[in-house]
């Protein structure tokens, strides 16, 4: 058990810092491959129906949000089981700011990013003194609480019923429909979100956190603060939660408490982990676990769904333990050998 | 830090009282006297206290009475303070990144540093005096043996150009080869970049080879202090505290 979490852990590492790796393929092929794939992403809301685009609006959503619980749970090492409830808020602030507020909507994106930031912040400080399951607990109970507190103030946030708002049009000159112009901006928002975190790691901030997480006394005598990295690492962690839940509500038009259970949070976490920790990559395999497991389920199932899906999730463990990116790795890593070989 | 090269710094420490919370105090009133640019080696068996000191000097464990560094008080400042007044801790079982690639772990080490020039040359040193890191810049940590990882660790200290570098049980799990290997760096790095080391061991023998001065600690108190050739000689009393001959 030991020995394979310990490899687990080097593994899902490896990402974070490019290791020298024997390139088989030349950079030509490498770029064409990347433009085939980004075509591929682009072209996605012409080929498929409405109903799909939508879908994979929202994993792009997921990503989003996932790419911020990877901060936290994969490069800093701590954990939250209640990130639904940073996501909730971006959702609702942005709705709240929709039905109220005469302003264009992409304003709305800074604004949920900035209170979601503070309130991560405001909940990274309490949990220095908290651990492991400590810290699970108490964050779990945020997401516990939050949608009775939803349901709470009804003149504020429709109580029950939720909000409804009015969905972002398409641009004329775009000549999209709805559904296609909001996956474009969801795909740059979450291009963006991706840049700067991967060039966050990069950084002399990153090789901290990531230093902190490894060996805290170490990082400490050469004068990181982990404190500071890991309170950090909370509120970006939760403004890219809040990022998500804002494009959640331009996508959804509608907000309402029963979508930001616990088990949506719950689910965050379990995508992430099988979509890969400590990798970039496996933020987004997990967003489509997060998008597509219910319906999965329901379809293996449709008397017990939750067993169906837990099921799921311990397959996907037991083959891949480092997610499906640390898969991808293997598997990538296994065709460059056979490859080279030839 | 500015400087290229910083130069060793003399420490003084007098009645140095440290531990971990009420009634576990584990030294009990340290007097050393490190003059710049010199090697010192603390010996002793386990539990005498020898890590804990290191942690009082680097501001890990709260340390009370007085240690100054070329007049500067290190005590009662948190631990990356004591990294900026120049003094570089190599932590009891090297404290290695070991998901981060070697250079990250020595550019983490150049962390209080802005200098983008001086953390480069400051690397290009380090690869000089262990080749093999420089070899493997881009591996991940992890993947290095045990005397690697050690040197990893020293590179790592010597990412801040210290004034005080603070090792911890270098020789601790390594091969004796190795282990000789290391202490010769060491006396490389002490003599080229003239900073001053304080070594806690022990294998008291390479200790000794290499320090021009020895104290003894055993329950936190220096029970025989001299130069190294002097309790070299004296090997009979150090046979007594250390329970093993020199």
């Amino acid at each position: 058990m030991k020995s394979t979490s310990e490899t687990a852990e080097r593994e899902t590492a490896t990402e974070a810092v490019p290791a020298a790796t024997a390139r088989v393929l030349p950079p030509w092929a490498r770029w064409v491959l990347l433009a085939l794939a980004a075509a591929a992403v682009l072209y996605a809301p012409f080929y498929f129906a409405p109903f799909r685009v939508f879908q994979l609006t929202l994993v792009l959503v997921y990503a989003v949000v996932l790419l911020g619980l990877n901060l936290l749970v994969g490069y800093s090492g701590q954990i939250s089981l209640g990130h639904g409830a940073f996501f909730a808020v971006g959702a609702y602030g942005t709705a709240i700011l929709m039905r109220d507020g005469d302003i264009p909507y992409l304003l709305t994106l800074p604004i949920a990013a900035a209170v979601t930031f503070v309130l991560g912040l405001a909940f990274g400080v309490p949990a220095l003194r908290l651990r492991g399951l400590y810290l699970a607990l108490v964050t779990l109970s945020m997401a516990i609480f939050l949608p009775p507190l939803l349901k709470r103030f009804p003149e504020l946030t429709g109580g029950s019923q939720g909000l409804s708002v009015e969905q972002p049009a398409s641009p004329a000159w775009t000549g999209l429909a709805e559904d296609q112009w909001l996956y474009y901006v969801s795909l740059a928002v979450a291009v963006v979100a991706f840049v700067l975190v991967r060039n966050l790691l990069r950084s002399r901030a990153g090789r901290a956190l990531l230093a902190v997480r490894e060996n805290e006394a170490a990082a400490e005598v050469m004068g990181v603060r982990p404190s500071f990295y890991k309170t950090l690492a909370f509120a970006w962690s939760a403004m890219l939660a809040g990022v998500g839940g804002a494009v959640s509500t331009w996508v959804i038009g509608y907000v309402a408490p029963d979508s930001f259970t616990v088990v949506l949070s719950i689910n965050l976490l379990a995508g992430l982990v099988i979509g890969g920790l400590a990798s970039l990559s496996g933020a987004v395999y997990g967003a489509f676990f997060v998008m597509f497991v219910s319906s999965v389920a329901q379809d293996i199932s449709g008397a017990a769904p939750g067993i169906a899906s837990g099921l799921l999730i311990i397959a996907v463990m037991l083959i891949a333990p480092t997610g499906v990116a640390g898969l991808v790795r293997r598997l990538t890593a296994a065709a460059r050998r056979r490859l080279a070989k030839e | 830090m500015s400087a290229e090269k910083a130069t060793g710094a003399a420490l003084k420490v007098e009645g140095l009282t440290a531990g971990y919370g009420a009634g576990s105090q584990v030294l009990h009133g340290l007097d050393l006297t490190v003059a710049s640019g010199e090697i010192c080696a603390v010996l002793g068996p386990n539990g005498a206290g020898k890590t804990t000191l290191l942690r009082a000097l680097s501001g890990v464990v709260r340390g009370r009475g007085t240690a100054e560094l070329d007049g500067t008080s290190l005590l009662g400042r948190a631990p990356e303070e004591v990294a900026r007044r120049g003094v570089a801790h190599v932590p009891e079982g090297r404290g290695t990144f070991t998901a981060l690639s070697v250079e990250d772990n020595l550019r983490v080490g150049a962390y209080i540093r802005r200098d983008t020039a001086g953390v480069t040359a400051a690397l290009d040193r380090v690869y000089g005096y262990f080749p093999v890191l420089a070899e493997r810049r881009r591996q991940t940590a992890g993947s290095l043996s045990g005397g690697e990882q050690q040197m990893l660790a020293i590179g790592r200290a010597l990412m801040l150009a210290p004034r005080l570098l603070l090792l911890d049980e270098p020789s601790l799990g390594l091969s004796p080869i190795i282990t000789r290997e290391l202490f010769r760096i060491v006396k490389a790095i002490n003599k080229e970049e003239r900073t001053t080391v304080v070594v806690v061991e022990q294998n008291a023998h390479l200790a000794l080879e290499t320090a021009s001065r020895a104290h003894v600690l055993e329950a936190g108190r220096f029970v025989l202090s001299g130069g190294s050739a002097q309790i070299r000689a004296d090997g009979q009393v150090a046979q007594a505290y250390l329970g093993y001959g020199i």
